[in-house]
């Protein structure tokens, strides 16, 4: 068992960064609502927190976030999709960056920048029913490049 | 035990499925992407500790970013002697020692993005006999005097942005007579002195970019004669700060933007006043809130570009005086119910006018821009225009306009002559707003200088041949996404009158077949898009009448290619067959002889793929070696051996006919 076990060890010791997933995360946790998240990036996680975790999620939510960047942002746009029991139920794409309109003040970073910001996003107030939900996220730039792909868990009891 | 077992197979699995996986990694540690070969390369992500020794000497561009490289020197990168651009972004770099890039006399391009540098010496950039860009983003800098100035004479771009620098002065040492960008996006600047914007007076028409630094004052006079070509100062609070500062000062475009997670002041009259003293050729003002008034405009008389980019207008002011100047003006992403509440006839010498984006429905009105004698480009794409039957009511008046973009729009119903008021249109993009064709067969009559036409997801009627009658000057037209009934392109379909046509989109249209003479006026095309449709082998017939075109069928259902094809394929450019599920038995034999000996036609072949038989599905057609014993090989070995049956009958035949009278 031991002979087996050696390639085992040695590939996860050797080769840390070819895991294929990264560690879940807590984005944010209270007795009604939970927030997880995993990057799906390949090359690297990042880091996320909601201030708070009210059910019904209140408007305008703080949150901070980190990263590094691995393309420039001259354009950004976010994708996302809901799932609820493996069925897509809603998704929409939004244009954070773009060449005419920098919304954020992070549009225009270039590559190799580390990013970190705490602020609003701007969401509507909305009720979460009861239930497990799944929301998959992706950020790309002009290129089609990835900038941040993450799994979304929300928890509600 | 079963436990024991499990966990000894489930490990067991584990490393079956991970050893693999890490003798790809390490083995793709050595490997650079060549972009181009001998030229371009790109080893990023690598975990890199030195330059691999597979790069060829002549590697010019080097993405060498997310390695590892403590510290730079001069035999780092000795053996690239003709490197031009070298990114080493996020490289963990500490040192940049002594004559760092010493052999490489024709770098011009270094950047240093995210690398905690501690020291660079003063030799660090001799070497490159004209070093243009550098990059030094995020590196901890918290002086100016930590950059060497050595060799930097020849420097147009420099940038410092997301450090901790607190001014703008430049040293004494650095000679900035090329310097054309300046950035220092994010940095800790406070306050800006005469001799700080007297250390850049050796740069002419320079842009100098100081977003997100919190500008609390500008030295009285600061900027008095200088000039610019663009200035900066996004997301500062209080505008009149910079404007007090800029005072007769001369720049071309002046950014003073915000964003939405910055606080700011709103904007009164007389945070404006100081533009009055100014000389600014391009203003940008987005994401601010104004008191809506006419006084607001008061100092923008001498613009020539102003963009209002989301300023929460729900109408502009009318009365507004004095913009004879003005030729662009940009009010996208605001709050307008109607057109007529831009009051146009403020900007009489509107050349460009951009009203995207609008968050209201957006009503087309009748002559709301009729005062716009000059406009050449009017662009209302996404902003939920509305209209009665269009377009000549809306656009009364407006016999000049060249560019127009209706797309993303609410469906418009368009007349007979629909543009008989823009007979000079040359570009005009309706893509994804639903158009209603029934008040005319042949709504763009009269646009006879009309080049482009997008017409993409518009649900048009493809049945109706009059539809494009009058365009004899269209070089380009995208029909995709507007399904053709039947799923036939038959030989009198909607594309005869437009034969000067070049570039014809025609994806995702439904085609399952393209009718002989289809294509039969369009002499001049040049490329022709067929991707996802359901066309297949057989209903090709049509691209006969084509010569030297750019043919995309990828996403198609094309099985096998009928011989007679292959001459057709033969005379056109490039022809692009990926994500088809192409035949890759002896059947189509002759087509998959043509491809390989046709493979500098062929576009995407890593996406060329066989879909049947199962055993070659996803193999790339050029990997595909068939041995099928060709007919003409087949009749000889045929003939060959009937003879010798014949022969060997005969002769037996004979031997039994003597033997048997042999006797007589």
């Amino acid at each position: 068992m031991k002979i087996f076990m050696v390639p085992f060890f040695a590939s996860v010791l050797f080769c840390p960064s070819y895991s294929s997933k990264w560690i879940t995360h807590t984005a944010c946790k209270d007795d009604k609502l939970e927030v997880l998240y995993q990057s799906c990036d390949p090359l690297q996680d990042f880091g996320f927190s909601v201030d708070h975790c009210y059910n019904p999620l209140s408007k305008n939510l703080k949150i901070r976030f980190g990263t590094i960047l691995r393309y420039d942002i001259k354009e950004l746009f976010l994708d996302v999709d809901l799932f609820i029991m493996k069925k897509s139920l809603y998704s929409f794409s939004y244009p954070v960056c773009e060449v005419d309109f920098p919304k954020f003040s992070f549009c225009g970073r270039k590559k190799g920048e580390k990013i970190y910001y705490a602020g609003d996003i701007n969401n509507p107030a909305f009720p979460i029913g009861k239930g497990e939900y799944h929301i998959l996220l992706r950020l790309y730039n002009e290129n089609n490049f990835t900038i941040v792909c993450a799994n979304f868990t929300v928890i509600s009891y | 035990m079963a436990f024991v077992m499990a966990s000894f197979m489930c490990s067991l699995l584990l490393a079956s499925l991970l050893t693999p996986q890490c003798v790809r990694a390490t083995s793709a540690a050595q490997m650079c992407t060549e972009v181009v070969a001998n030229l371009t390369y790109n080893c990023e992500n690598l975990g890199l500790e030195e330059i691999p020794e597979s790069l060829p000497a002549t590697t010019k561009f080097l993405e060498f970013g997310f390695n590892f490289l403590p510290d730079l020197q001069s035999s780092t990168f000795s053996r690239l002697r003709d490197l031009v651009y070298l990114d080493l972004t996020r490289c963990e770099i500490n040192w940049v020692h002594e004559d760092a890039f010493e052999n490489n006399d024709d770098l011009s391009t270094i950047v240093l993005t995210g690398n905690p540098l501690i020291f660079m010496a003063d030799t660090a950039f001799q070497g490159p006999k004209a070093l243009k860009h550098l990059t030094l983003t995020q590196t901890g800098m918290t002086s100016v005097t930590f950059i060497p100035m050595q060799n930097l004479e020849n420097l147009e771009t420099l940038h410092l942005g997301s450090n901790h620098l607190s001014s703008i002065q430049l040293p004494s040492t650095f000679s900035a007579r090329n310097l054309k960008v300046l950035d220092f996006e994010l940095n800790a600047i406070h306050h800006i002195t005469k001799e700080d914007v007297a250390s850049l007076k050796r740069a002419t028409n320079l842009s100098l970019n100081l977003k997100g630094n919190n500008i609390q004052d500008i030295e009285d006079g600061a900027f008095h004669s200088t000039a610019f070509q663009s200035l900066n100062f996004g997301g500062i609070s209080d505008v009149s700060t910079v404007l007090k500062g800029l005072q007769n000062s001369i720049t071309q475009t002046l950014w003073l933007g915000s964003f939405h997670d910055v606080d700011d002041l709103d904007v009164s009259p007389d945070m404006l006043e100081g533009l009055c003293n100014t000389s600014v050729e391009a203003l940008n003002i987005q994401s601010r809130y104004f008191s809506n008034s006419v006084a607001i405009f008061q100092c923008f008389t001498g613009l020539q570009e102003l963009d209002l980019t989301e300023t929460h207008w729900n109408s502009l002011p009318s009365g507004i005086e004095g913009m004879n100047q003005l030729k662009k003006l940009v009010l996208n992403q605001n709050a307008f119910d109607d057109l007529c509440q831009i009051n146009a006839a403020s900007f009489p010498n509107l050349t460009h006018l951009y009203v995207k984006g609008n968050t209201h429905k957006l009503d087309f009105g009748a002559g709301c821009l009729g005062k716009l004698e000059n406009l050449l480009h009017l662009d209302l794409s996404h902003s939920k225009v509305v209209s009665d039957t269009c377009c000549n009511t809306q656009l009364r008046n407006l016999s000049h306009l060249q560019h127009l973009n209706l797309s993303n729009n609410e469906p418009q119903t368009l007349q007979g002559q629909a543009f008989g008021e823009c007979p000079q249109l040359e570009v005009l993009d309706f893509s994804f707003t639903h158009l209603h064709t029934d008040a005319s067969p042949s709504p763009f009559q009269n646009l006879h200088l009309l080049q482009v036409l997008n017409l993409s997801n518009c649900l048009v009627e493809t049945s109706n041949p009059q539809l494009l009658v009058g365009l004899q000057g269209l070089q380009h037209l995208d029909l995709s996404g507007n399904p053709f009934q039947s799923g036939i392109l038959t030989k009198d379909n909607l594309l005869h009158p437009v034969d000067s046509i070049q570039v014809l989109i025609l994806s995702s249209c439904s085609l399952t077949a393209l009718e002989q003479q289809a294509f039969g006026s369009l002499g001049k095309l040049k490329y022709l898009d067929l991707q996802h449709n359901s066309l297949t082998g057989s209903g090709l017939a049509a691209l006969s009448n084509l010569n030297k075109t750019h043919l995309n069928l990828a996403a198609n259902s094309i099985h096998t290619i009928p011989p007679s094809l292959l001459p057709v394929f033969s005379q056109q450019s490039i022809i692009n067959l990926s994500h088809n599920p192409l035949d890759c038995t002896c059947s189509n034999i002759h087509f998959l002889t043509w491809y390989k000996e046709n493979l500098h036609k062929i576009s995407d072949p890593e996406e060329t793929t066989c879909g049947d038989p199962p055993a070659l599905r996803g193999v790339k057609l050029s990997n595909v070696t068939l041995s099928c014993a060709t007919s003409a090989v087949g009749i000889v070995f045929l003939v060959l051996f009937l003879l010798t049956v014949i022969i060997t009958s005969i002769v037996l035949g004979r031997r039994y006919i003597i033997r048997k009278y042999e006797n007589i």
